[in-house]
């Protein structure tokens, strides 16, 4: 009892200080001024002053709500069909969509990129695509585990029971069911196609990951202050999901009969 | 509230190779309350599903008021159904669960919220009417659940086992909760269960369903005493099967002859199936044919399981009062109160 007592706040402090004391270092050194000891803001006027921050910055925010706007088209509708009248196919999606996993990025970018259509192909937006097929395992996995979380099917038929007719049924009851997952999934996107660099780096494009890796060879603490940044955004993104898909203490069930 | 006369027939349906229901014939009249009674995977939920819409048939039609309601889709049919569990709309209050089917309708908000309200105190929870079904206990939300179904006037109201994730003590009470409502409104009601003390006690009558097949349809007490099939006399109730010889169209049966109530099965062993409530258990020691194992007070009745001497067991059950002298290890003599009884193969 006693050991278990002490090993859980250990286990939790060795974690936060794994997590935190890179981030924490790599702060702090973004901060210092050339180099020295003395600390300033200098790193992150740099990063203002670099004309093509906010034009990177710009390529791979369109980019990424490319991909979401891609995922809510496609992965949506399909995780919530698979769950309302294809049950079975499950487990063969989970298998499809561990894939992007198991593939190498080299192969999955040629093979993926042959077979977009051509117009795609000498296009930037090819890369939205690529973003999906990357954040398959991720937006799946929320998806399905919101999804399976409340009796969709049920639902369905009881709103079509009730007169709804399927467009009224998605707009009432079913999007404002999983509303939850969907926000989760799309963040998800949105995080892992910011940060995207192999991918892009291999099908030569410039997006705002591949600017930092390069503008890192000119300044090591610029770059730093990037990465900082960077990092900074993605937790905001994720501490973003956190809130929306938070259920307040009020919401614990009370009622008995 | 509005009644119909709802006409299943022959249906049929088929999942792969297995027949969920085959051509099956069931008839509802106006404010009737039938159950569909059948053990797990004999097709009563489906026929259910196929009389909401929700399910399509291989063949056979569905009336409603004589007109064919086969090919509406679900959203067309005005029914009202309870599911198993489970079926709020999580983002919305109990009050709007209620209002929802009238919110399709495009009945103006403060005429649906008033009607739910008015439904959700005729269910007694006009107090919770704000609360999110995360909130609300099984019951709870199986009664909003119910209102939801009647707010909408349905022509059928269909019942898809809506007791069973209940404890004991708030099953019992939905159930006749039920039935008081479905009275007092005159609901036409098709209602879906396993249990058959549920089915039996709040049904007009009761259909008992076998793989895809409706065995027999009657009032319950029909069903009890004169079942039509072997299967029927199993499933309803508890059955004695004890050895007789059939010669003739009559059976020989604990020293009795008696006439059998239907059957083809030709002369030779059979089994008699017979109600513990048909068997006396007597101290006459003349013709002794079974021995006491255990005597079970239950306040009024008590159940006595004997043993004949040929080793099978019988169950009666006695007037505890009747049955105050039979001890365990006593000999003593069977006999059947009934002069016809159901025989089935050895």
């Amino acid at each position: 009892m006693k050991i278990r007592g002490i090993l859980l706040p250990s286990t939790l402090l060795a974690a936060i200080i794994f997590i935190t004391l890179p981030f924490g270092s790599a702060t702090e050194f973004s901060f210092r001024d050339g180099g020295k000891t003395k600390h300033s803001l200098a790193a992150y006027r740099w990063i203002l002053a670099q004309e093509d921050f906010l034009h990177y910055l710009g390529v791979s925010l369109r980019l990424a709500l490319g991909a979401v706007f891609i995922t809510l088209l496609i992965m949506v509708p399909t995780v919530a069909w698979l769950h309302l009248r294809a049950q079975k196919y499950r487990p063969l999606m989970e298998f499809l969509t561990l894939l992007p996993l198991v593939v190498p990025v080299v192969a999955l970018s040629i093979g993926a990129q042959s077979a977009l259509p051509e117009a795609l192909q000498s296009n930037e937006y090819e890369l939205s695509f690529m973003y999906v097929i990357l954040a398959m395992p991720y937006t799946y996995r929320a998806l399905d585990i919101g999804m399976s979380a409340i009796p969709l099917k049920t639902i369905t038929e009881a709103a079509r029971g009730l007169g709804a007719s399927w467009i009224k049924a998605i707009t009432f009851v079913i999007a404002p069911v999983i509303r939850n997952a969907v926000v989760a999934s799309l963040f998800l996107t949105l995080a892992l196609s910011l940060g995207e660099f192999t991918l892009t780096s291999l099908l030569h494009w410039d997006t705002f990951p591949t600017w930092v890796t390069s503008v890192s060879q000119q300044n090591i603490i610029g770059a730093i202050a990037l990465s900082v940044f960077s990092l900074a955004a993605a937790f905001l993104f994720l501490f973003a999901i956190g809130l929306l898909t938070m259920r307040s203490k009020s919401d614990l069930p009370e009622g008995q009969e | 509230m509005s009644s119909a006369t709802l006409e299943i027939n022959g249906i049929s349906r088929r999942f792969g190779d297995v027949v969920a229901l085959n051509k099956l014939e069931i008839k509802i009249e106006p404010g009737e309350l039938v159950a569909l009674l059948g053990p797990s995977g004999c097709g009563k939920t489906t026929a259910l599903r196929i009389v909401a819409g929700l399910e399509s048939t291989d063949s056979g039609s569905v009336l409603l008021r004589g007109a064919d309601i086969t090919k509406v889709s679900a959203n067309h049919r005005n029914m009202g159904m309870v599911f198993q569990a489970y079926s709020l709309f999580p983002n919305l209050n109990a009050q709007e669960n209620v209002a929802f089917g009238l919110q399709m309708r495009k009945v103006a908000k403060g005429n649906r919220l008033a009607k739910a309200g008015e439904l959700l105190e005729l269910v007694g929870l006009n107090t919770q009417s704000k609360r999110f079904p995360h909130q609300l206990s099984g019951g709870q939300q199986q009664r909003v659940a119910l209102a939801r179904a009647l707010a909408v006037e349905p022509d059928v109201l269909l019942l898809d086992e809506p007791l069973s994730a209940l404890d004991a003590q708030v099953r019992a009470n939905l159930r006749e909760e039920i039935r008081r409502l479905q009275l007092s409104l005159g609901t036409t009601t098709l209602f879906v269960t396993h249990d058959q003390e549920e089915a039996m006690s709040i049904s007009d009558r009761v259909g008992v369903m076998n793989h895809g097949r409706l065995e027999q349809i009657a009032s319950p007490d029909t069903l009890y005493n004169k079942p039509a099939t072997t299967f029927v006399a199993s499933f309803v109730g508890l059955m004695n099967r004890l050895p007789g010889i059939l010669t003739n169209g009559k059976v020989e049966v604990l020293g009795q002859n008696l006439s059998t109530l239907s059957s083809d099965l030709a002369n030779g062993q059979v089994k008699a199936l017979v109600r513990p409530e048909r068997i006396n258990v007597t101290q006459d020691q003349s013709t002794p044919n079974a021995r006491v194992i255990t005597r079970s007070f239950l306040g009024a009745s008590s159940r006595i399981i004997c043993e004949m001497h040929d080793g099978t067991i019988v169950q009666s059950l006695m007037t505890s009062h009747g049955s105050g002298m039979l001890n365990p290890g006593e000999t003593v003599k069977l006999e059947i109160a009934d002069l016809e009884v159901l025989i089935a193969h050895e």
